[in-house]
């Protein structure tokens, strides 16, 4: 391309110097490439600007993105200012070529920030569980690394085991594993549950497939053996999973890997390497997704320890989640393993116990008597008074040698003894607990009373959505975002549906699933054990669910809605966010705002935002500069003239002036222009006669005055020529107009072409005088206008960015007129923005304006 | 008869051969290939006036692909594509003489026009330098 640059250089502008007599021809031929030069520079500008604005959407607006959409709208903002640059180095001779090197210094920050990689240390494969503690986190895994340190305290008992380490995992998926995998993965679209589910089986196969090197392998056996040495021959033994990395603040993960149980020895091999391709199951990569989370940051531990011979098993929180100031510890438990409390298959019997010696029994439900399935345990007492003490106790411990309440796994087995399985930090939401509170159980008459009442609450909150039923993997792939999911029983199968459930409601289950906790994660509301759920609710059927008042009403009800409490932003604090913080430092800010300060130079360019600015304003002089430089003096603006208001100029840029057009007069008329949006929005501009400003109100006034005197550039009498004429730069498709109106700025551009997908219109409002809250109204204002007549508007503080694009020349025609009456009317508005009333009274008449001004037939423009 | 002709190149089979068809129908000669390598061999035996180049690739990559193109046929014009090629590979391409840059995954219709606009400028290249090697004839006597 270099050399196709300079051969055009070469060409059009290398003896411009020489000889500054050209002929028309040449000129004009000259003026075009500057003029498609100018249109790659704005397009540019636009994509640009259009990615920036997509990327600072999903920063400030509390969705989840993948790193994929960062990396992709960088490399589109790169393309484009690189275009822009290109462009404005063709228009400029090679001027302002410092440009380049800023721009080479921002992709390259940003390209370290993207990229960037985690260091790794490489340790042993295997540790047993005794040499395990905190410091060993990055070895070990949270899970692992956590029991290590409950084994350490005296009392408590853990089952005796060994970790297979994160450097294991390393050595058994090697990077090209890795890379092969991520790439599997990221070229599946975002929605398409299918594709994901296929992929992670294939993936899981792959791994499944892939031999363990044997001298991993051989450590393994080893280990198995003197585990074997230290309880008995042949002793089974359960592998978990130990994720690394997911231990930012209210980020559990619960749930998510697998845990193989009675595994021997034969089999370890083969459970080990389906717990390490548990990390690329659906549910945790579409958790990871949504929570900000690369495949990257998550490296999978796994520890195998000796099965307990349980007798009894659950989940003890050592402060109950559900009651903020409440000094209670709860159990959950259940007769045999615990997995049945987890994964909320089986009903459990709940215990709420005092946290003083000598730990009363406050409250106790016996569910797994009520529960028909359950098996021939159900109908006794899960918990003995002593066995509850011993939990208690354990749990206070725990929760002072962590320093925070705890939510623990534990079995006791056949001879008494208490196991701790897994203790981590518990997950509680505080904004949502206070919030609820206010919501009444039973509302006042004029509310209709639930229809559905009972169960548990698993995650507070309230939401309304239409139901749909879940019981299979084809009525799964089937379900609709913003939905109330209705369950069976809430498994952790169905968990990639939360991300996409207004609520979820289950006949079956407990506060202590991992569906629950999933649930209370991403803030959304959870109604368990609900009896009779999957009868009483019918698909399609609208229901607003509150799980704090365990009721579900029918119809969406604003007024429960209403005191809904704010969604947290779920995407917080993780590494995905984090990498999207620091990448927009080098990209929105905007520290080139005014062209008439001395430091608009490209050497204070900081940002592409910057670049994009400083590339525009100075692609637009050098359109004007065109015909000064060239002796071009058919190029220069002619003055509009005819029954016009104010000042407004003209320059061609190509075919934009009637055939046979007087090309030295220094004045053009109306009916001798043919670019078609030009005549839209002068049609706009002339559809009703100009009201001059309203009187001023004092203290309007000298709010205006102090920022003139603050602001050199907003005085009229100081800005410079350029910027104080309206120019309509055209062609016959295409239009640009920048008008300072007293004190705003404006810009009109728009490109009408049979190919839809070239059209646009966009109109770019800033500034006026004023304070800027009036500043922020007036924007605002427009905004709403504007928005009504269907245009797509962005609104920051007080500048305004309103779109169009892809529609029938007809359809973009009447918006240029809109805008062409709102660029000479709202000038009305820049006294006035302090009077509420007024402002409303405006808004109604540019409506009523609008609507009669695009009322009318349209008539041929030019006679 | 076909506007112009394309070719694909993309180590991902699906995604090439579902390309080729659609870009077919739409009257445009395709051909494939799998490889910077296969691409290099193909611009020397067909007439290709688009290059639709995939970024990351095993082996030779888009980079090194458009370098070798740009070297041998500097008229073509080449339109990378990426999804998930490291952010300054975007860049690398459009300084190496890239047409422009697509992402995955692509819509028929942009990519249609994208294509379209990167023929119209190969065209205007062509014709330019035509003309110029005419006006060199026409000015040198006998």
């Amino acid at each position: 391309m270099r050399r196709i640059i300079s051969f055009f250089k070469n060409l059009l502008f290398f003896d411009s110097s020489d000889q500054p007599e050209r002929s028309p021809e040449e000129l004009r031929s000259m003026f075009r490439k500057r003029y498609s030069n100018f249109r790659g520079l704005l397009t540019a500008n636009n994509n640009a600007l259009q990615a920036m604005a997509e990327l600072e959407k999903a920063y400030y607006g509390g969705e989840s993105y993948r790193m994929a959409f960062i990396r992709s709208k960088i490399t589109t903002i790169l393309v484009n200012v690189y275009k822009m640059i290109r462009n404005l180095l063709e228009m400029s001779d090679g001027r302002y070529k410092d440009l380049e090197t800023i721009f080479e210094r921002i992709g390259h920050d940003l390209d370290e920030i993207i990229e960037k990689k985690q260091i790794v240390s490489q340790g042993e494969f295997i540790l047993p569980l005794t040499e395990v503690d905190r410091k060993k986190k990055k070895e070990a895994g949270e899970k692992m690394a956590n029991l290590g340190e409950v084994a350490a305290i005296p009392g408590l008992a853990v089952p005796k085991g060994f970790v297979v380490t994160a450097s294991a995992t390393r050595h058994f998926l090697t990077a090209d594993h890795i890379a092969d995998i991520n790439r599997r993965l990221q070229i599946l679209e975002p929605d398409d549950l299918d594709g994901l589910f296929k992929t992670c089986e294939e993936i899981r196969k792959t791994i499944q497939e892939s031999p363990l090197p044997s001298d991993l392998e051989e450590l393994l056996q080893m280990h198995y053996s003197q585990l074997e040495k230290a309880t008995h021959p042949g002793c089974r033994v359960a592998l978990r999973s130990s994720a690394l990395g997911e231990d930012s603040a209210g980020i559990s993960f619960a749930g998510l890997y697998r845990t193989v149980l009675d595994v021997e020895r034969d089999s370890l091999a083969g459970a080990y390497k389906e717990i390490i391709a548990s990390k690329y199951g659906a549910r945790a990569i579409a958790y990871r997704r949504k929570r900000g989370y690369r495949h990257e940051d998550v490296e999978m531990c796994v520890g195998c320890l000796a099965m307990v011979d349980a007798l009894v098993s659950g989940v003890t929180y050592s402060k109950d989640p559900g009651e903020e100031e409440s000094e209670v510890i709860r159990i959950n438990a259940l007769s045999g393993i615990a997995k049945g409390v987890v994964d909320g298959t089986r009903v459990t019997d709940l215990f709420l116990v005092s946290r003083e010696k000598p730990h009363a029994v406050v409250y106790s439900e016996m569910r797994q008597g009520l529960d028909h399935s359950a098996d021939q345990y159900a109908t006794t007492t899960s918990l003995t008074y002593s066995q509850i003490r011993k939990l208690a106790e354990a749990a206070l411990l725990l929760e002072h040698h962590f320093g925070q309440p705890q939510d623990i796994e534990w079995s006791f087995d056949h001879q008494g003894v208490l196991h701790i399985l897994q203790s981590r930090p518990m997950l509680t939401s505080h904004a949502l607990e206070t919030e609820d509170t206010e919501i009444p159980v039973v509302l006042d008459d004029t509310g209709e009373k639930p229809f559905l009442f009972g169960g548990i609450c698993a995650s507070a909150g309230i939401a309304c959505g239409e139901v749909f039923r879940v019981n299979s993997t084809a009525e799964m792939l089937a379900f609709p975002k913003g939905a109330v999911l209705v369950l069976e029983h809430p498994l952790p199968e169905w968990a990639p549906l939360l991300s996409q459930a207004a609520a979820v409601i289950a006949e079956s289950g407990s506060e202590a699933g991992h569906l629950a906790t999933v649930s209370r994660e991403f803030g959304i509301p959870a109604l368990f054990s609900l009896n009779d759920a999957m009868a009483g609710l019918v698909n399609g059927e609208t229901i607003t669910v509150s799980a704090s008042a365990r009721a579900v009403y029918r119809g969406c009800r604003q007024d429960l809605l209403r005191k809904r409490p704010v969604v947290k932003d779920i995407m917080a604090g993780s590494p995905v966010q984090r990498i999207l913080t620091e990448a927009l430092q080098h990209v929105t800010p905007l520290n080139l705002s005014d062209p008439t300060s001395t430091q608009f130079k490209s050497s204070w360019c900081e940002t592409l935002h910057d670049i994009t600015r400083f590339c525009h304003e100075k692609s637009v002089s050098e359109m004007f500069n065109f015909g000064q430089k060239h002796h071009f003096d058919q190029g220069t603006a002619k003055r509009l003239v005819g029954d016009v208001p104010l000042e407004w100029w003209v320059i061609d840029l190509a075919d934009g002036f009637r055939r046979g057009t007087d090309d030295l007069s220094k004045t053009i008329r109306i009916e001798n222009i043919v670019s078609v949006p030009m005549l839209a929005i002068w049609k706009g501009i002339s559809a009703f006669p100009w009201e001059g400003p309203p009187p001023v109100s004092m203290r309007g006034f000298g709010s205006i005055i102090f920022q003139s005197t603050m602001r050199p550039e907003l005085d009229p009498a100081v800005a410079s020529a350029l910027i104080t004429k309206n120019y309509f730069l055209i062609s016959e498709n295409f239009c640009n107009l920048s008008v300072r109106l007293g004190y705003h700025y404006a810009m009109i551009e728009a490109y009408i072409s049979d190919l839809l997908t070239e059209s646009y219109v966009t109109f770019r409002f800033k500034g006026g005088a004023a304070d800027m809250r009036r500043k922020a109204v007036r924007a605002r204002l427009l905004g709403e206008v504007l928005q009504h007549f269907d245009f797509r508007i962005e609104l920051r503080s007080d500048s305004l960015l309103a779109r169009v694009k892809k529609q029938s020349t007809e359809y973009l025609e009447k918006r240029l007129q809109i805008l062409g009456y709102l660029t000479l009317h709202a000038r009305q508005l820049d006294m006035v923005m302090n009077r509420p009333n007024a402002v409303e009274q405006y808004k109604e008449k540019f409506l009523t304006d609008i609507e009669k001004m695009l009322a009318q037939p349209s008539t041929p423009q030019v006679v | 008869m076909a506007l112009f002709e394309v070719l694909i190149v993309d180590d991902e089979q699906e995604f090439r051969e579902m390309t080729i068809k659609r870009l077919n129908k739409r009257d445009l000669q395709c051909y494939g290939a799998e490889s910077g390598e296969e691409a290099l061999e193909l611009i020397q035996m067909k007439e290709i006036d688009v290059v639709l180049l995939d970024v990351k690739m095993p082996g030779m990559d888009g980079i090194m692909t458009l370098r070798e193109i740009k070297r041998v046929k500097p008229m073509i014009e080449v339109v990378m594509l990426t999804g998930h090629a490291s952010v300054e590979s975007g860049i690398d391409g459009m300084k190496l003489g890239a047409f422009d840059y697509l992402m995955k995954p692509i819509e028929l219709e942009p990519l249609v026009v994208k294509l379209k606009e990167a023929y119209k400028q190969k065209k205007a290249h062509q014709e330019k330098i035509e003309m110029a090697q005419i006006n060199k004839h026409m000015s040198m006597p006998g």
